[in-house]
């Protein structure tokens, strides 16, 4: 296992004191994740929200719970800020006097950049951003994440040691963030519109819809797990499928008529500027 | 390309006057005005007249038509089994091959394709690919497949010059000379088509290769993209083969009276393209062991 390679690492995930400010959707994907992966005991974990509301489910998983943003700060090494973005700026102010250097700070707060972070929070904090998606919550996530000044080879490692239980986790620089939030934090989205826009094809078809709608998410599941696991280039994989003059080939070009590919990197390109704007507000 | 000494190839036409004439007269190939002369002296026999001309050709030949005799017929929709209908009036198992090329066999780069007739052998095909694969590519297809090969590589060069005409604009707009903006576009897709056929991997791949992150090439596929280029060039290769078909089926019903043959061979029409009508009709030297039969 991990002993070996990185003993140091090894140690301090079973020892961990792992923290949540803000209990929502995204922080209640990875900590699943995180208990999945066997790595953090529940008990080890805590989350802060202002209601029961979130916390309830955490109980129910074995982890701690508070009202207090403070205490999470108190009882952990690693904290995870989850809040919404209006609401941080505040929660950062607040914690800041219990911020220590012994303290990993990983923000998933969407827009909020490491220098703002590090603005906030006392100047020896080690800072690191990170930007999942949805899918985290089923353990497919794709997450991306950059260090502040003051974090280093072992936060990084310790970090992708510890989400890659959640999906795939690279390390970028913060540039990339935005550009995933276009790829893969909206462009969850984008597959749920193709997959419904699948399913209603076959129901015009004659298909009933429910079992369209299975099909076609197996269908995009199951392409992207040979992508996945042949690491062909798409191209590639698609000529597999298209036989001469056959079914697929007729299909694919109905798609390029509709100017599918360009309106993707249409999608792609205005997330990703949106999410540009939204953070300089 | 050195396959044939010119002597031995023999060519035919009504009209003398075609520029195509002189220019075959300088290579040192026979020429004559009498289609049987060119088919008494020859082994391999290439029909380069226009379609509906075909069944014409073949009632003036097929008498002189023998055993020994492989007909080739590189006229675009015009079916095997229409020419051996044809001649089997007069031989009793003609061996006909029908191909399917393209222009740029001029600069021994060319894209041919071809199928073989009922009593047309192995060996006959492969003499044929062996002549065709000294001015460039040259593989057997089955029959059905001619009319998607006219859709693609027949008429694939006029997409090309289209693009390279094109292309040579956006770099004239963009400030560069003409003749260097030609120059240029032509050595990029002649060096892509290059890279293409000498790797393994797939366009795609290649393409992705071109493209560094944000850069200059990425934004200009994003607008080939958006003008749905790739449709485009299905939407071109699906009409040129249709087409064919289309054309293909007219002349099976159409019948064009001797009448009119002989009007229009009277006002000169030209034969189909430049480098076609090279031989209306030729002997080819069998530079295999083989010996001619007489």
């Amino acid at each position: 296992g991990l002993e070996g390679a990185w003993p140091r690492v090894a140690m301090e995930a079973s020892e961990l004191w792992v923290g949540f400010v803000g209990a929502g959707r995204m922080a209640g994907g990875l900590v699943r994740g995180l208990l999945q992966a066997g790595k953090v005991p529940a008990t080890n974990i805590m989350a802060s929200a202002p209601s029961d509301r979130n916390l309830n489910a955490w109980r129910e998983l074995g982890c701690r719970t508070t009202h207090c943003n403070l205490e999470v700060v108190h009882r952990s090494t690693l904290v995870f800020l989850a809040t919404k973005p209006h609401i941080l700026p505040g929660v950062l102010e607040e914690i800041r006097p219990a911020v220590g250097s012994h303290h990993i700070v990983v923000s998933l707060v969407a827009g909020v950049t490491i220098q703002t972070l590090q603005r906030l929070l006392p100047p020896w904090t080690k800072v690191l951003r990170i930007m999942p998606n949805l899918p985290c919550v089923v353990q497919a996530g794709a997450m991306v994440f950059s260090r502040g000044v003051n974090a280093g080879d072992e936060e990084a490692a310790l970090l992708k040691s510890l989400l890659s239980s959640c999906g795939l986790c690279e390390e970028v620089p913060e540039s990339y963030i935005d550009i995933h939030t276009g790829l893969s934090g909206s462009g969850v989205a984008y597959v749920y519109l193709f997959a419904e826009a699948l399913a209603e094809g076959a129901v015009k078809m004659g298909m009933p819809g429910a079992l369209a709608g299975r099909i076609a998410a197996q269908t995009l599941l199951g392409a992207a797990k040979m992508l996945l696991e042949t690491g062909e280039h798409p191209a590639k994989l698609r000529g597999d499928v298209c036989t001469p003059g056959g079914t697929t080939i007729y299909a694919l070009h109905q798609l390029e008529k509709g100017a599918l590919r360009a309106t993707v990197m249409d999608a792609v390109e205005a997330a990703t500027n949106r999410a540009c704007d939204m953070a300089k507000d | 390309a050195g396959v044939l000494a010119a002597h031995k190839i023999t060519a035919s036409s009504p009209d003398t006057d075609l520029p195509t004439v002189s220019g075959l007269r300088k290579m040192g190939v026979n020429f004559t005005v009498s289609n049987k002369d060119t088919v008494k002296s020859s082994d391999v026999l290439f029909l380069a007249v226009k379609p509906p001309i075909i069944p014409f050709i073949l009632e003036e030949v097929g008498p002189d038509i023998e055993a020994r005799h492989i007909v080739v017929s590189c006229a675009a929709g015009v079916t095997i089994s229409s020419i051996e209908k044809k001649l089997s009036t007069f031989c009793p198992t003609p061996k006909v091959i029908r191909c399917m090329t393209n222009t740029p066999v001029i600069v021994r780069e060319g894209a041919t394709v071809y199928a073989t007739g009922t009593h047309a052998d192995v060996e006959d095909g492969k003499l044929l690919e062996q002549l065709m694969a000294s001015v460039g590519f040259c593989t057997e297809v089955e029959e059905d497949l001619i009319d998607a090969v006219t859709g693609l590589s027949g008429s694939g060069p006029a997409y090309a010059f289209t693009a390279l005409d094109a292309l040579a604009d956006g770099g004239v707009k963009m400030g560069l000379p003409r003749r260097l903006a030609v120059r240029l576009g032509a050595q990029a897709l002649l060096g892509a088509a290059k890279m293409l056929l000498e790797s393994e991997q797939h366009p795609g791949q290649l393409k992705d290769n071109v493209c560094s992150p944000g850069g200059a090439t990425i934004h200009a596929l994003h607008f080939l993209e958006s003008g749905g280029f790739r449709s485009l060039l299905i939407n071109a290769v699906e009409a040129s083969c249709i087409r064919t078909r289309e054309l293909q089926h007219l002349a099976d019903q159409e019948k064009i009276s001797p009448a009119a043959i002989k009007k229009t061979l009277l006002d000169k029409v030209k034969l189909e393209s430049p480098s076609l009508s090279v031989a209306a009709a030729s002997k080819v030297s069998l530079f295999t062991n083989r010996s001619k039969k007489n």
